[in-house]
């Protein structure tokens, strides 16, 4: 019994004393003065000294946490049970967290940045008169390829990925959108398009790649194109960028049959504590310098016109991540498709993974 | 004892270098200079100077550990009740479902424990943090100190305890001078086990987390998702042989308590 006394009392002290010490490092760090700003954004999404530097002009106290999908975001969000004050979901699940009254409107007298956004970037469909959303980046869907590998071979279209010779050379995405939208832009059809039977084309049509497909994964798509473990990739523009940053051998182009134009955008989840604190700061990373150096570190595509004037202009010319008008006029957002349709999408998809090689 | 046969020896030799091999992996590029897993540069301890000079991590390690001995400790007091409990239980059948009910939350799947406890903590509005994560590894520990310390209570001699009662015990001295002595090896063993659980957990802990605070597997998880830093190495590195140095506390302890002429009754 003494034994077991003692080992209790000693445990309590441990623990007694690392929460005294929590608590010193959390002062120490200003985490407990309740001016803080709880930001709840994508991994490696924005370049940290710019957090730093928003620290350090308002006094205030930043909180990052990070998700790793829109629907992980959704379900932390619509529980409760946490008070993000930013948060920066796809224009897709903003158009949802709309409908859910899950968002605080943005009061636009308190984010005057807002002027330096192009226009082409403002009052989309999925949020009319940007009342609750602020964009935050944007790019495409493309095609990243291995000149490498595959020699001065040029891939420009979609259909090209068809090719008997790029057999076993293909990494997709596991995500039904993009692969199904590559199929439907494949055959000229839209990417949001709800026509049954244009979706079992385009179903079929990705079965016969199956041959030319190396892998469908995650992430990690990333690492295996940097190092030419496959010769072409299905990417997102910022994926891509990062790539070309490491190899020099790649290329990514924006198929000419059209792709996705997607969105992350910032907003204001309705369970914020600080509501204040969070239109300082989209304010804050409105400002044109601040959007050119958090663009440098991330590779996305900003939305900021005044922040492409601080910026490489190689980077600002380079028409693969700042297409031009008739480029952009070929791209499409994702639309809400509707609970019903989206799953028809995922099982078509889950179809397509399941066809065997 | 048997001499162990060749063959055995290179099974056993194989199957431990299949379990260890991938962590040893992972330890060794933890040193390198690159910046990936794929090629070994030079030698270095950037990447354990980084974590360090990290106060965002270090307080991180700390909620974990606080989180790990408070849970262990208050589920093996409430695991140690939950045991006699279902000792003294009467009937058989009582005893039975008992039983059953608590094997059934150790072999339900952690998901599934984890989204309900998220669903439960909102609806009753408890913010997630601090709290909730205790909570929710206090719940999951208990049942595991019953299972380790049922059969310690099971294996003692029950005239031990009658011949106290003869000897004028009350109830109390029966629990404090016989029973709670004589199964100190089954609470530690469960204490360390609920520990280790604790510190581990990634299934639980990623739905009851939030408003800033995390534990060290958690984040973990989300390093990875960010791109391979080999700082997750150094820091799962430094995770692996904290859980070893436990694992050899471990032993000790049980050594130290298994010292045979014991019976059981101490002053």
């Amino acid at each position: 019994m003494k034994q077991l006394i003692r080992a209790l009392l000693a445990v309590l002290i441990v623990s007694f004393a690392l929460i005294v010490i929590v608590y010193r490092l959390n002062t120490a760090q200003g985490y407990t003065s309740g001016n803080t700003l709880t930001i709840f954004n994508w991994g490696d999404y924005i370049d940290e000294e710019l957090i730093e530097k928003f620290e350090e002009e308002t006094g205030i106290k930043v909180i990052y946490e990070t998700f790793d999908s829109n629907e992980a975001m959704l379900t932390k969000i619509e529980q409760g049970g946490t008070s993000y004050d930013i948060a920066v979901p796809s224009e897709y699940i903003i158009d949802k967290m709309r409908e859910e009254d899950l968002l605080l409107p943005i009061d636009h007298s308190k984010v005057p940045n807002l002027q330096y956004i192009d226009s082409r970037f403002l009052d989309l469909p999925f949020d009319h008169g940007n009342k609750y959303s602020v964009p935050y980046f944007w790019g495409t869907v493309g095609i990243l390829y291995n000149t490498n590998i595959l020699g001065d071979r040029e891939i420009t279209s979609w259909n090209d990925l068809w090719d008997p010779d790029f057999k076993n050379q293909i990494l997709l995405v596991d995500s039904a959108r993009e692969v199904m939208g590559m199929a439907l832009n494949s055959l000229g059809y839209s990417l949001n398009d709800k026509d049954k039977n244009h979706l079992l084309e385009a179903k079929q049509k990705i079965d016969s790649l199956t041959p030319n497909i190396k892998a469908i994964v995650g992430d990690e798509n990333r690492l295996l194109l940097q190092n030419e473990e496959a010769a072409i990739g299905l990417v997102w523009s910022g994926t891509a960028q990062e790539i070309m940053w490491e190899n020099e051998n790649v290329e990514y182009v924006v198929p000419e049959e059209g792709s996705n134009l997607w969105f992350d955008n910032m907003v204001i989840p309705k369970t914020a504590k600080n509501p204040e604190a969070a239109h300082q700061f989209i304010n804050f990373m409105l400002d044109p310098e601040v959007a050119a150096q958090n663009t440098d570190y991330v590779g996305y595509s900003t939305p900021n016109i005044e922040a492409l004037k601080y910026m490489d202009e190689e980077t600002v010319n380079d028409e693969r991540f700042y297409p031009d008008e008739e480029m952009t006029a070929k791209l499409e957002v994702y639309e809400n498709l509707g609970k019903r349709m989206l799953a028809y999408y995922n099982d078509l998809f889950l179809e397509f993974k399941m066809h065997k090689k | 004892m048997k001499k162990i046969s060749k063959l055995s020896t290179i099974y056993l030799i194989v199957m431990f270098f299949i379990l260890y091999a991938p962590i040893f992996y992972l330890m060794f590029y933890s040193f390198n200079s690159g910046e990936t897993m794929y090629q070994f540069e030079s030698f270095t301890l950037d990447w354990y100077k980084e974590l360090f000079g990290n106060t965002r991590l270090l307080i991180i390690v700390l909620n974990t550990a606080i989180i790990a001995l408070l849970s262990a400790t208050i589920s093996t007091i409430l695991g140690v009740a939950g045991a006699l409990a279902i000792y003294y239980a009467r009937r058989r059948r009582v005893k039975n479902t008992l039983l059953s009910l608590n094997n059934v939350l150790i072999v339900s799947p952690d998901v599934i424990i984890g989204a309900s406890f998220l669903i439960l903590f909102t609806m009753i509005g408890i913010k997630l943090g601090f709290i909730s994560v205790l909570l929710a590894h206090i719940a999951f520990s208990v049942p595991i100190v019953v299972i380790m310390v049922l059969p310690k209570i099971e294996e003692m001699n029950t005239s031990m305890i009658y011949a106290a009662l003869d000897l004028g015990a009350s109830r109390w001295n029966v629990l404090t001078k016989v029973i709670l002595p004589y199964i100190t090896p089954g609470i530690f063993a469960g204490f360390f086990m609920a520990l280790t659980y604790s510190l581990d957990d990634f299934a639980v802990t990623f739905f009851v987390t939030g408003n800033g605070f995390t534990t060290l597997s958690v984040e973990i998880y989300s390093l990875a998702r960010r791109g391979v830093s080999l700082n997750i190495n150094a820091l799962s590195s430094l995770l692996f042989v904290f859980t070893m140095l436990l694992v050899v506390g471990y032993y000790f302890i049980t050594k130290r308590n298994n010292r045979p002429n014991r019976l059981g009754v101490r002053q």
